[in-house]
């Protein structure tokens, strides 16, 4: 078993029900076969620094999760078919932090300010 | 008797005018540290956007390390770190 942390662009033009269809879809993914989900976060619509697919912005979800070999076979499959989705991107941690929130912490910030 | 001659030569005036012609070598060379290693340094991580952005230049290029004075090692992390930032479309 080792670490991971998958995030996954969504399509701006989605709708709020279909975005919480595809976290659950992928969470679902992880939970069946056999992985272990320490996190998930919802990054929120981001804009791209460049476009994507003629797209400014996108969903961002990010999963942090615990899984063997077949999981990250079985979640690449599904978001290479996925027309809702932009991209994907998997790395391979042998620790996972779970405190810093890089995306989180400014909107919290600029709602203050 | 050598050695103490050696540190002497360590110890000249550390102004790089005071140089006697523009071909000498200065020996007087500013501090080099790497700013990513060591103690309570910050963590080179794809989603950490604000400090990758410090080492990259306007046209999106990253700066070499002879400029940022960054460590090999942390060099070579940066590289990658960046790149996954790019695939993501958040640099």
């Amino acid at each position: 078993m080792n670490f991971y942390e998958h995030t996954l662009i969504a399509k701006q033009d989605i709708s709020t029900p279909e975005l919480e269809k595809i976290e659950k879809k992928y969470t679902d993914i992880i939970n069946k076969t056999d992985g272990k989900i320490v996190k998930v976060e919802k990054w929120g619509l981001l804009s791209f620094a460049k476009k994507i697919k003629a797209y400014n912005k996108g969903f961002y979800i990010h999963y942090k999760f615990e899984a063997e070999r077949e999981t990250l076979e079985e979640i690449k499959k599904n978001s290479v078919i996925d027309n809702s989705l932009l991209r994907h991107l998997t790395v391979k941690y042998k620790k996972l932090d779970t405190e810093t929130e890089y995306f989180n912490e400014k909107d919290s910030n600029e709602k203050k300010k | 008797m050598k050695r103490k001659s050696n540190k002497k030569f360590n110890k000249r005036p550390q102004n790089p005018l005071n140089k006697l012609s523009l071909f000498q070598k200065s020996d007087s060379r500013f501090s080099k540290k790497c700013p990513l290693s060591g103690k309570d340094a910050p963590v080179v991580d794809y989603k950490n956007i604000k400090l990758l952005k410090r080492y990259v230049s306007d046209t999106d290029k990253i700066m070499p390390s002879r400029i940022t004075s960054v460590s090999q090692n942390k060099q070579r992390k940066l590289t990658s770190e960046i790149k996954k930032a790019k695939i993501l479309g958040l640099m």
